[in-house]
């Protein structure tokens, strides 16, 4: 690895200065993970210009999805003008503001389809627990950042930051979102694996995980969350009720065969049988729209894109900016896999959108202060 | 920011990245393998699974065959109509259905108990196939269902095509009635090649359901795209779908062209006027039937709509039996129209001959009884013309009495077709009754009783005919002794009309009578209609050849002070049964009729006018050179030159040919048994 602050840069002369500086500082800035992001987007817009052409409430939502990254791209531009050791400053402040969010949803959330999720401010709706993730993840770096324990961490070392995990997700299981509180509890355990802990920890908890596993199964869950277990292990049980959902996206994505159907002629979007298809389902009408191709150069995009996200926390050169960036992209490759996998009928349906692809204001712009976060740590590294 | 030991710390983290990396590739190469095995390898399928999502079935129905008269005038018709659909795939909730279904209760104007109902009734079949909830919509409630069906799921419009019998109850019996076929008979009906589905109608009665699987097309699929909610979108697909799935068009069913004449039946009709009872007319040459009757009777299309449980439960308890076919379903005793039979037998067995002349006082002793003539004071000498002429009871009484065995009646009723099935194409066909003396013995366990004969003689005691086997009988006696199966389907054709099956006359069986008898019996058939002491001459059935024999059968024991009393005055279940059986012309006949008119009293002046009417529709039809108008006023005044004038009879009380008979036993009456609408309809009833 080399790494440009070391070398020392040649001498010029004062007038080219500071232009100089100026022109040097963007030839290298580093660019890919923007770009990609646009990408992404860009075909994301695309597809779900496609998925909400339906006579369904999802009509013409494309636009309003647009509108949020051009305020997210607004953000990303301000973000670049600060350091991101800032954020290491007012980790906490952001956690508990987030948390106060979370309790204000669950006291004045509105609630759609039976769970409180969003809080209005007048017409604008923001979803707080999309936040919480990109919030837990600072503050877990913040309170690691100076964590100098040797040879893992044992319990003693896991019961504060296990709390700032549980708070949120207990929070959020409150509204009900499962989807997002197992995206933050993977998470935080991503992260705390990544950290180092004990093997005596790591055998504990997994048997704590097997024991646990039935009784959270039995009590830990609401009856249509068990449903979807059940319907995942057996989708043909019920295929037009509770299994209905997985059936159809898994005919979405599967007849879209090699090429697809075209775009805007993916009949199980286009006619309705697929559900949220704008949102936790967008994947199945892309891969139904452009075939096992369009899904190769998607996955393809979303492996550049996490081994650029990767490659920023590895050159990172301080613990602050690793783990904070580690954090972001494990956010990503979660809510990617369960996402691609749900829709494939890998995993049981949960509610977790697809970076970039979804529909959904607060996630899109979560999704953009994260790769605006990873690009100032990308292009700050030589700055102190 | 970086503190001492900040920088091992980070390199230790960085050789931690490579497990990060193999995680990264690892899930990845999960989620591309899953793309692979859907997308690839299981692609077909879930292409044709996504295919028959968005494809619907739609059934297309075949319109079934036409029914024609002899001249190709249009009996039963198919009219369009259209009926109200559930597919309850589409209402995946309870609470949808409840709002879909009161919602669509108030635009039909129907209950929504009902709706439900009928939803229910239809869950043992599959979700995706159509339920009908009512038929025959307005159209202005056709109008407003399709206003809504935005947001009715699942709620369908569909157009069918509606079975309409052109002359409402004229022929129904013979023409029969489909019927939506019901869970109950599904299974029985789809043993055969043509399946059925609930909702699909189905022959329940007479030709209809005799000549199902002729009348009846292959319903075609058409394929319609839908969304989710089973809406149907612009058609697409244009009928085919990757191989997969493809339109099949609708083959229509074939048309039937009757040997019927609808201005005979319409004749016949108004003949009858409110009387009770049934008229068949046979081409005495080939067996074809020209007219089929059956009064009272019902309309078709009330049922191939649907009946109400009220009209049905009308015509189940209506004491005259308007759904049974009275010319085949019912038989009676002939009476005196049986006389020429006795007399064929006398003739063939060499009993009596030409010359044969008897005595007739008005009575005749046999054995230890006093067998009454149905003139009181007798005819005087009769000889065989005479007798049949005038019904002389006692003649034929002295036949049977030469006669060695009642055994030499049945043989010629028998070759004549009475007392078994004629086996026309028809069904729930009654055999009858011929008596012999083996089959008292079968039957009561007792010797045949002497006295017996004398009443079969005449047509009374056990024997019992339908008016079909008469019209046949007399049919083959006016064309000399030829049986044929009588037939009443005349061609099929194709939908568009062309011919692609006739039906042959069928001989039964063919007598060999010396002509000589079969004159005579014409003789006196012809004295019948056109002599003044004929019991028919004042039916005013001179001058159109017409021969025939009056008859009238007592359907009760009678006490000797009512055997001449006046029927009219009676209760009317105890009146007598009026019938006359004939033929025309006399030589070279054209037409056979008889007519059964149940408690009608006289044969001579109810039931000989519907003949009559039949007749002479039928003649001044099809030959107006001879019996048209004209031709028929210069006969007439040929003939009055040449005979006399019908005078008023002298004689009193001697009403009619009615036969005091002094049996014990009566024959077992005519008495239909209880229709009931799944014996009745389903099964042949059951022979004696």
């Amino acid at each position: 690895m080399t790494h440009s602050w070391m070398e020392s840069p040649a001498p010029i002369d004062e007038s080219t200065m500071r232009v100089g500086m100026y022109e040097e500082e963007l030839k290298k800035f580093n660019w890919s993970l923007i770009i990609l992001e646009i990408v992404l987007f860009g075909v994301g817009l695309m597809n779900l210009y496609s998925a909400t052409g339906v006579q369904d409430k999802s009509l013409g939502l494309y636009k309003q999805q647009l509108i949020w990254f051009g305020i997210g791209m607004a953000i990303t531009l301000l973000t670049l003008l600060v350091h991101y050791s800032l954020l290491s400053r007012v980790a906490y402040v952001i956690y508990f503001a987030n948390l106060l969010l979370l309790v204000a949803v669950l006291v004045a959330g509105k609630a759609t389809l039976g769970a409180k999720r969003w809080i209005g401010f007048g017409s604008f709706r923001v979803q707080p627990s999309e936040f919480m993730k990109l919030s837990l993840v600072i503050c877990l770096a913040k309170y690691f950042e100076n964590d100098r324990t040797v040879g893992g961490l044992g319990f003693k070392d896991l019961l504060i930051p296990a709390l700032l995990a549980a708070l949120p997700a207990g929070l959020i299981m409150l509204q009900p979102d499962l989807g997002t509180a197992l995206i933050i509890l993977l998470t935080f355990g991503t992260l705390m694996l990544f950290l180092k802990l004990r093997p005596r920890v790591i055998l504990t908890l997994a048997v704590c995980a097997v024991v646990a596993l039935p009784v959270v199964y039995q009590f830990g869950l609401k009856p249509y969350q068990r449903q979807r277990i059940v319907s995942f292990l057996d989708p043909m049980a019920d295929p037009k009720g509770s299994g209905y959902n997985s059936i159809q996206s898994m005919i979405a994505v599967g007849s879209g065969q090699l090429v697809g159907k075209g775009y805007r002629k993916g009949t199980q979007s286009q006619l309705n049988f697929l559900p949220e298809h704008h949102t936790d389902f967008i994947f199945s009408v892309f891969s139904e729209e452009w075939g096992f191709v369009g899904c190769i150069i998607l996955v393809g995009l979303y492996l550049a894109f996490m081994l650029n996200g990767m490659s920023v926390a590895y050159q990172s050169h301080d613990k602050f900016g690793i783990l904070l960036a580690l954090g972001i992209m494990t956010i990503f490759f979660w809510h990617i896999f369960i996402n691609m996998g749900m829709v494939m009928g890998l995993l049981p349906i949960v509610g977790v959108p697809l970076p970039f692809m979804s529909y959904g204001g607060s996630s899109l712009m979560t999704s953009v202060v994260c790769v605006a976060i990873l690009t100032n740590i990308a292009n700050k590294k030589f700055m102190f | 920011m970086a503190f001492l030991g900040q920088e091992e710390q980070i390199r230790e983290f960085q050789d931690r990245f490579r497990y990060l990396y193999a995680i990264v590739f690892i899930a990845l190469g999960i989620l591309v393998s899953r793309m692979v095995f859907l997308q690839i390898l299981q692609g077909d399928r879930m292409r044709e699974w996504s295919e028959k999502n968005r494809i619907k079935r739609v059934k297309v129905a075949a319109p079934r065959g036409m029914i024609f008269d002899r001249n190709k005038t249009l009996l039963i018709d198919n009219r369009p109509a259209f009926d109200l659909e559930i597919i309850p795939q589409y209402l995946r909730e309870s609470k949808q259905t409840q709002q879909v279904v009161a919602r669509l209760s108030k635009l039909i104007h129907m209950p929504e108990a009902e709706i439900l109902e009928i939803l229910e009734r239809a869950r043992s079949q599959p979700s995706f196939m159509p339920v009908k909830i009512k038929t025959d919509l307005t159209r202005d409630e056709v109008a407003k269902v399709e206003s809504w069906r935005i947001d009715m799921p699942g709620v369908e419009v569909r157009q069918e095509i509606k079975r309409t019998n052109v002359y409402g109850e004229i022929a129904s019996h013979l023409l029969g009635y489909i019927g939506e076929i019901n869970s109950s008979e599904l299974p029985l009906v789809n043993k055969g090649a043509i399946k059925y589905e609930l909702g699909d109608s189905i022959g329940k009665f007479g030709l209809e359901q005799r000549l199902e699987n002729v009348l009846r097309g292959i319903d075609g699929e058409e394929l319609k795209e839908v969304d989710a909610l089973g809406r149907i979108k612009l058609d697409k697909s244009k009928g085919r779908v990757r191989g997969i799935m493809e339109n099949k068009p609708a083959v229509p069913g074939k048309n039937l062209v009757l040997t019927l004449d609808q201005d005979l039946q319409t004749a016949a009709n108004k003949a009858f006027g409110e009387h009770i009872g049934s008229m068949v007319a046979i081409d005495p040459r080939n067996g074809e039937i020209l007219a089929m009757l059956s009064r009272p009777s019902f309309d078709p299309t009330e049922f191939s709509r649907g009946i109400s449980p009220a009209l049905w439960n009308k015509l189940l308890t209506n004491p005259n039996h308007p759904l049974r076919d009275k010319t085949l379903q019912d038989h009676y005793s002939p009476g005196s129209t049986f006389k020429i039979i006795t007399a064929i037998a006398g003739l063939e067995e060499g009993v009596i001959d030409e010359k044969t002349t008897f005595n007739c006082t008005g009575n005749m002793r046999f054995g230890n009884r006093t067998y009454h003539c149905w003139s009181k004071h007798g005819h005087g000498n009769m000889n065989v013309v005479s007798a049949i002429t005038q019904s002389c009871d006692v003649f034929f009484y002295k036949i049977a009495q030469k006669l060695k065995s009642v055994d030499q009646i049945a043989k010629w009723s028998m070759l004549l077709g009475l007392g078994r099935k004629t086996g026309i194409d028809l069904a729930r066909e009654v055999p009858g009754l011929i008596p012999t003396e083996e089959w008292k013995r079968k039957r009561f366990n007792q010797p045949w009783n002497d006295g017996e004969t004398l009443s079969v003689a005449i047509g009374q005691s056990f024997v019992l005919t339908t008016a079909l086997q008469l019209a046949n009988a007399y049919a083959a006696i006016a064309n000399g002794g030829t049986l044929y199966k009588p037939h009443i389907v005349k061609q099929v054709e194709t939908y568009e009309g062309q011919v692609i099956q006739e039906t042959k006359p069928e001989i039964l069986s063919r007598i060999d009578f010396p002509a000589r008898d079969i004159a005579l019996v014409k003789q006196g058939l012809w004295g019948v209609t056109n002599t003044p002491h004929g019991t028919a001459f004042r039916s005013g059935l001179a001058g159109m050849d017409f021969v025939g024999k009056t008859g009238t059968a007592q359907t009760i024991r009678l006490n000797p002070d009512k055997l001449y009393g006046k029927c009219e005055t009676w209760k009317f279940s105890e009146r007598h049964n009026a019938l006359f059986v004939g033929f025309a012309p006399q030589e070279n006949p054209v037409i056979a009729v008889a007519v059964i008119g149940e408690h009608g009293c006289h044969g001579s002046t109810t039931a000989a006018p519907i003949a009559q009417a039949v007749v002479k529709t039928y003649l001044q039809k099809y030959f107006p050179d001879l019996y048209g108008e004209k031709a028929l006023a210069a006969r007439l005044k040929n003939r009055k030159a040449g005979l006399p004038e019908p005078g008023p009879r002298k004689r009193v009380n001697e009403e009619e040919d009615i036969v005091p008979e002094n049996n014990e036993r009566l024959p077992p009456a005519a008495e239909p048994p209880p229709a009931l609408p799944s014996r009745a309809f389903g099964a042949e009833s059951a022979e004696e």
